[in-house]
């Protein structure tokens, strides 16, 4: 049995969650996914606020739920500290009472002693300890939900959209309290986001969700880089998605293989790319492929042509603050769409008509089982 | 003359059925503001059935059910509690005659609270009596006030089932609505006119006073 977290769930109804969430003690680990995705789902069955048609749920070497073995354990004996996506603040109580309510086995004097402890902790001022949530902003009621969850003593932290209600401003106070959280507490800590950024900014490892189901869980480098499938990619928002045929490996070199960038008939406009042959891929097929932003840059004009340049025209230019974004066409396979987030030097005097080439690092290229357009 | 008897029989008979009534309309109430259960239209159109029935029609059936001739009554009338043309029979009617003015807004109450400070409290270890008493009866408190000056004052006023179900003894089940009846009955309209008063300055009173002291609470809650 594992000292950290894990999840597991099959089920078909209410609606259908599948999959299985594993994090060790002190990890931090993304919920990503549009919508629906059955992000908040996974929560509740990790909380006790739902109970799955079938799974296991384990935290720190207790079993919590095991639906097979017929054990079920109600949130009041889990403690799982969870922050709601609406922070679910009692209106009536002031700050102070928020955070006591979590403390109810303890004299009532300690109580709130306890509970001002954890309220400072999560820096909340003495003047705003004793408000009710009404009088508090939406980054102040935050940390009192943080404060409550804490305060429980938690095996397992749960942190649904923590940020969705809090204006940009009040974020970055709010991610260095949950890396600061994620220092101090050895418990694993899941976070529901749909915001990639935050994602990539606050989690070890991310898990993608997508209608019910867990697709893909790794680091945010490796999903971002090897996405297992063309709906990962989707979903991690990795821009440049391309369609290929998968010749294989030719035997010269082992762990290499050719890409062809074209239709599959092999057409004069067809590009043949030597790229990682991950070993994962049957020959002879028709794939998706993905390259990070990363691994592509700008290249002088006259390298086009060039093993892994490739000739294009900018179509157009938006500078958004310290970034460009650009979108252009490559001179490949008939003309390929290829969009570029810029934000050294080299975005400077870019503009809409232009020539250039890019390069890609063509061993950051990635195959996937082609998805039927759509 | 203001007959006083009747009215502090009417007075009784108001805090007699809001004893009974408060826990039965909280349990009830609640209840039907979570369950999911789909039968619960059910149920609730027969909460609603005493608002819409003529009380004479309602008064009809109390009386059929719980009268002599039928076993319940008997039963009762054999403990010496008969149920008919008694206190005891006035109180039980006054009970069922007011559900609708408790179960609702009640209902309303526990509907208004959001479902998550619920699981909150679970998650913060609360049993279920515990978020009842911490959480939600706090916060549902406005409506169940609002709830029991209705089912009071309504309890006041109640004419039809009361004479159906207990007539006009003096003392026993004679209320002030009645008394007014017997005024009008038997032209003394000074008489009538002045317990008239005292029953609709009574009524104002309570109405005005908890709606004040909702929106009080109301606005206490959210600042």
């Amino acid at each position: 049995m594992s000292a950290g977290l894990l999840i597991e769930v099959e089920q078909q109804r209410p609606m259908p969650l599948h999959g299985r969430i594993e994090a060790a003690p002190g990890e931090l680990l993304a919920l990503v996914g549009p919508s629906g995705a059955g992000k908040t789902s996974m929560l509740r069955v990790a909380a006790g606020l739902m109970k799955p048609q079938q799974g296991r749920v384990q935290v720190g070497g207790e079993t919590w739920c095991d639906v097979a073995q017929g054990l079920w354990r109600p949130p009041q004996q889990r403690h799982v500290g969870l922050v709601f996506q609406h922070y679910a603040l009692m209106p009536h109580l002031s700050a102070l009472g928020n955070v006591a309510l979590s403390l109810l086995q303890r004299p009532r004097a300690e109580r709130e002693r306890e509970a001002a402890r954890w309220l400072a902790h999560v820096g909340l001022t003495d003047e705003l300890m004793h408000r009710r949530p009404a009088q508090l902003s939406g980054g102040q009621q935050q940390r009192v939900a943080v404060a409550r969850a804490l305060a429980r003593a938690p095996r397992l932290l749960l942190l649904d959209e923590p940020f969705s209600a809090v204006d940009m401003m009040n974020r970055q106070g709010l991610y260095r309290l949950i890396a600061d959280l994620r220092r101090e507490l050895s418990v694993p800590i899941v976070l529901v986001t749909h915001d990639l950024h935050e994602a990539r900014l606050l989690a070890d490892r991310l898990v993608v969700m997508d209608a019910g189901q867990v697709l893909q869980a790794g680091t945010p480098e490796f999903v971002h880089r090897a996405p297992r499938t063309a709906r990962v990619a989707d979903l991690v928002g990795i821009a440049n998605r391309w369609t290929g045929w998968w010749e294989g490996g030719d035997g010269t070199e082992p762990g290499w293989g050719w890409l062809r960038w074209g239709d599959a008939a092999g057409g004069d406009a067809a590009v043949r790319l030597r790229v990682r042959d991950k070993g994962r891929m049957s020959p002879n097929r028709a794939v998706t492929f993905v390259i990070p932003g990363d691994a592509i840059t700008l290249a002088d004009t006259h390298m086009a042509g060039q093993d892994g340049h490739f000739a294009a025209q900018v179509d157009a230019v938006r500078h958004q603050g310290e970034i460009t974004m650009a979108s252009l066409t490559l001179a490949v396979a008939g003309g390929q769409p290829l969009v570029l987030t810029l934000s050294g030097r080299e975005r400077r005097g870019l503009q809409a008509g232009q020539a250039l080439a890019v390069a890609f690092d063509l061993a950051q290229v990635h195959l996937m089982p082609l998805r039927p357009a759509g | 003359m203001v007959d006083w008897q009747a009215l502090i029989l009417s007075l009784e008979l108001a805090a007699v059925t809001l004893l009974v009534l408060l826990p039965l309309g909280l349990a009830l109430g609640r209840w039907l503001a979570r369950t999911p259960w789909r039968g619960k239209a059910w149920i609730e159109a027969l909460v609603v059935l005493p608002l819409v029935l003529p009380p004479t029609v309602l008064g009809y059936y109390l009386l059929v059910a719980f009268g002599g001739a039928s076993p319940l009554g008997k039963l009762f009338a054999d403990l010496g509690l008969p149920l008919t043309f008694s206190f005891g029979g006035l109180v039980l009617a006054s009970v069922i005659f007011n559900i609708p003015f408790m179960v609702q807004p009640v209902q309303r109450a526990f509907e208004a609270i959001p479902r998550d400070l619920a699981e909150a409290a679970a998650c913060s270890g609360l049993g279920a009596w515990q978020t009842l008493v911490r959480v939600e009866l706090p916060l549902a408190w406005p409506g169940i006030l609002s709830a029991l000056v209705l089912t009071f004052v309504h309890t006041l006023g109640e004419f039809g089932v009361v004479l159906m179900m207990g007539g006009s003894i003096p003392g026993e089940t004679k209320t002030i609505a009645i008394a007014i009846y017997d005024r009008v009955q038997a032209f003394d309209l000074a008489g009538a006119d002045r317990m008239a008063l005292v029953l609709l300055l009574l009524s104002l009173l309570a109405v005005a006073a908890s709606f004040f002291a909702t929106t009080r609470l109301t606005a206490a809650a959210r600042r």
